[in-house]
């Protein structure tokens, strides 16, 4: 009893091999078929449904993101044509107020809704106080109307890196062929930027389970 | 229960219309020699001509004997959508156009649910119903959201039915539908290969093979699948004309039939409804071959998970906080 035979060892070594291999031949197998490894085994794919953007679907002013996702470009739309009041210079430049509907749209009554109450923010934090047309960053970029993105990623680094990912905010139009990003302010009132509360579109019925 | 086979009626069906209303194909599967004699009969006598425009019992003559979608070559297949498109017409007086897109080479779509995001607006089951031609009668939807208190974890805990101003201040709200399993247990499930996942992933129904035996609802344990228990009833001028065979085409009674990823949308590059309509950006949508995806991204930044892993139905459809 002081040592084993030789062919005992040989035995059991055999046995458990002959359990290891199969059952990890099937792991490697099963793996192969979820989702999972797939997607860990795909490579580089051809650019897909290339007749996605002859098919149409996107919207019709978008202008490049400056920023880029891997290394691919993608764009947004333009903000400058939703801004009822743009030009802000036909009314800020210093003279009179010379647009037509002046009443209708000043906005000596606007709130601001954000930043909370330590960090109050002003309207010259974002707005550049000499050029209405354009956004100011705290060190002194100046930004387009239509990089609004720009502006918020100064304070809100994590969503805008999750924004270029695509994690936050939305694509719109096709998945396949040129993104297109929503851009913050489609979403978000600069100004008071939180969702309101609303009614949902519709309700649904009891389901019944099988 | 209500009996499989429906015995034959008092009056013999006058039209084949009539008796595909009344004997439907799973019958049509049990007594096959019947229902086709009395097709027969009905085209020989000629039915009614007043009430039957000409061509109408061919078509649906030859609609009856037609096979497995799968089973088709591109010109039986394009044969099938004229026959619907032509029966449309006449049955309905509209003109739709039903496609046969074939799934997109290197594509396997993934659908990613942001749970921080969604607010719980609705908006995407609205899109949805109307894409989808939807039943409007019984109310069916493909999607379901769930009001959760902090802390569930699964849709059953969750409120299904609230109908008031969203969102509720520490609450959060989770979407399901199809999850369109890579291990799908509904298509192991179906007795007729009605139900199979296309190579793009997305899991279809061939609704003219259904025999409405509902095996595969009681497999899916994500309560992804809707049954027509009726006709379904669609407003005329609310149905979507641009269809796919294996998507949105109109279905009758005693078909099965669940989210398709909007195949007739997706397969074309565009996004599902749901994604298009959804005001908060809480879906995501796109393919999972693509590295530079956006739901690549989310599977590789952020903390996803699936529901009932353990029983590894594989979905294609993961949840995840930010
Ligand atoms: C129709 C003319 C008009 C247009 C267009 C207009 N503004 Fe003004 N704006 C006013 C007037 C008038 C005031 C002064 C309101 C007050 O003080 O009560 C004002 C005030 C402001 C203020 C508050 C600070 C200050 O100078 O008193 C900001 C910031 C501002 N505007 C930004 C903009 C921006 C940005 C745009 C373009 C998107 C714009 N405005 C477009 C008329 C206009
Ligand atoms: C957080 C940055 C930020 C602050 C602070 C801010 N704004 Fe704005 N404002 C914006 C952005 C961004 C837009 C463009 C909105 C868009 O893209 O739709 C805008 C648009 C406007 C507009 C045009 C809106 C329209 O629809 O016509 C006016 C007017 C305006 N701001 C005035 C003000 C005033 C007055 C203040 C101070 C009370 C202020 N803003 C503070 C970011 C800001
Ligand atoms: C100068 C910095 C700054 C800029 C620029 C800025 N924000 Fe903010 N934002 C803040 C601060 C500070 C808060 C409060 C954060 C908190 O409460 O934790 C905030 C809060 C928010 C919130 C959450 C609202 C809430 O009440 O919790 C949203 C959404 C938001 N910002 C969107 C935007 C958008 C969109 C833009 C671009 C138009 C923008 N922000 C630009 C500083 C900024
Ligand atoms: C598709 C719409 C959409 C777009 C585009 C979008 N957001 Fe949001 N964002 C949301 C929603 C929904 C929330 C949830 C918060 C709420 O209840 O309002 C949110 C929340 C936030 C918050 C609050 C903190 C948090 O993570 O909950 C910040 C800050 C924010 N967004 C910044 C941005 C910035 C910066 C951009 C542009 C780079 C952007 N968002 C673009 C929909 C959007």
């Amino acid at each position: 009893m002081k040592k084993q035979p030789s062919s005992l060892r040989l035995y059991i070594a055999l046995t458990l091999l002959l359990i290891v291999l199969p059952g990890s031949a099937i792991k490697v197998y099963c793996g192969q078929q979820g989702v999972q490894a797939i997607i860990t085994q795909a490579g580089r794919s051809v650019s897909a449904a290339p007749a996605a953007d002859a098919a149409g679907g996107l919207p019709a002013n978008l202008v490049q993101v400056h920023a880029t996702h891997n290394g691919q470009p993608f764009w947004t739309e333009t903000r400058k044509d939703k801004v009822r009041r743009f030009k802000c210079s036909q009314c800020h430049d210093n003279s009179t107020v010379t647009a037509e509907n002046a009443a209708a749209v000043a906005h000596g009554d606007m709130v601001l809704e954000h930043g909370g109450a330590q960090k109050p923010l002003t309207c010259f934090t974002c707005h550049k106080e000499d050029q209405r047309d354009f956004f100011e960053t705290q060190k002194g970029v100046v930004i387009d109307m239509d990089h609004v993105d720009e502006l918020c990623g100064q304070c809100h680094f994590r969503q805008k890196r999750d924004w270029i990912g695509g994690a936050h905010g939305k694509r719109v139009g096709n998945w396949a062929g040129r993104r297109v990003v929503a851009n913050c302010t489609a979403c978000h009132d600069p100004h008071s930027p939180l969702f309101k509360k609303r009614w949902p579109a519709t309700y649904a019925l009891p389901l019944d389970k099988p | 229960m209500k009996p499989l086979h429906t015995p034959p009626a008092a009056t013999p069906p006058k039209t084949c219309a009539d008796a595909r209303r009344r004997y439907g194909r799973r019958d049509f599967l049990k007594s096959a020699v019947q229902a086709a004699a009395l097709c027969g009969a009905a085209a020989v006598t000629g039915c009614d001509p007043g009430q039957i425009q000409s061509g109408q019992i061919g078509l649906q003559w030859q609609e009856y004997f037609k096979k497995n979608y799968r089973l088709m070559t591109p010109l039986e297949k394009e044969a099938t959508v004229r026959r619907l498109e032509q029966l449309a017409k006449l049955q309905r007086g509209i003109d739709i156009q039903i496609g046969t897109t074939e799934p997109v080479k290197e594509v396997l779509f993934g659908y990613a649910f942001n749970l921080t995001r969604c607010e719980g607006f609705m908006e995407c089951v609205q899109a949805c119903v109307r894409e989808n031609n939807l039943d409007r009668a019984s109310k069916t939807q493909y999607i379901r959201i769930f009001e959760m208190e902090p802390g569930q974890m699964s849709p059953e805990s969750g409120n299904g039915q609230y109908f008031h101003e969203v969102p509720v201040d520490n609450h959060f709200y989770m979407g399901i539908q199809c999850f369109h399993c890579q291990n799908a247990p509904c298509v192991k499930a179906c007795p007729t290969k009605a139900t199979w996942m296309e190579p793009d992933g997305i899991v279809v129904v061939d609704y003219d093979w259904c025999i409405g035996c509902r095996y595969c609802m009681a497999a899916c344990p994500y309560w992804g699948r809707r049954f027509n228990f009726n006709e379904p009833h669609v407003p005329e001028e609310e149905i979507t004309r641009k269809q796919h065979y294996l998507g949105n085409r109109l279905r009758t009674r005693g078909m099965m039939e669940k989210c398709t990823f909007c195949i007739q949308r997706s397969r074309d590059g565009k996004l599902p409804a749901c994604v298009a309509a959804c005001p908060t950006g809480a879906r995501i949508f796109g393919n999972l071959l693509d590295p530079d995806s956006e739901i690549r991204f989310v599977l590789k930044h952020k903390k996803v998970f699936r529901l009932k892993e353990d029983l590894g139905t594989d979905p294609k459809f993961w949840f995840f906080i930010d």
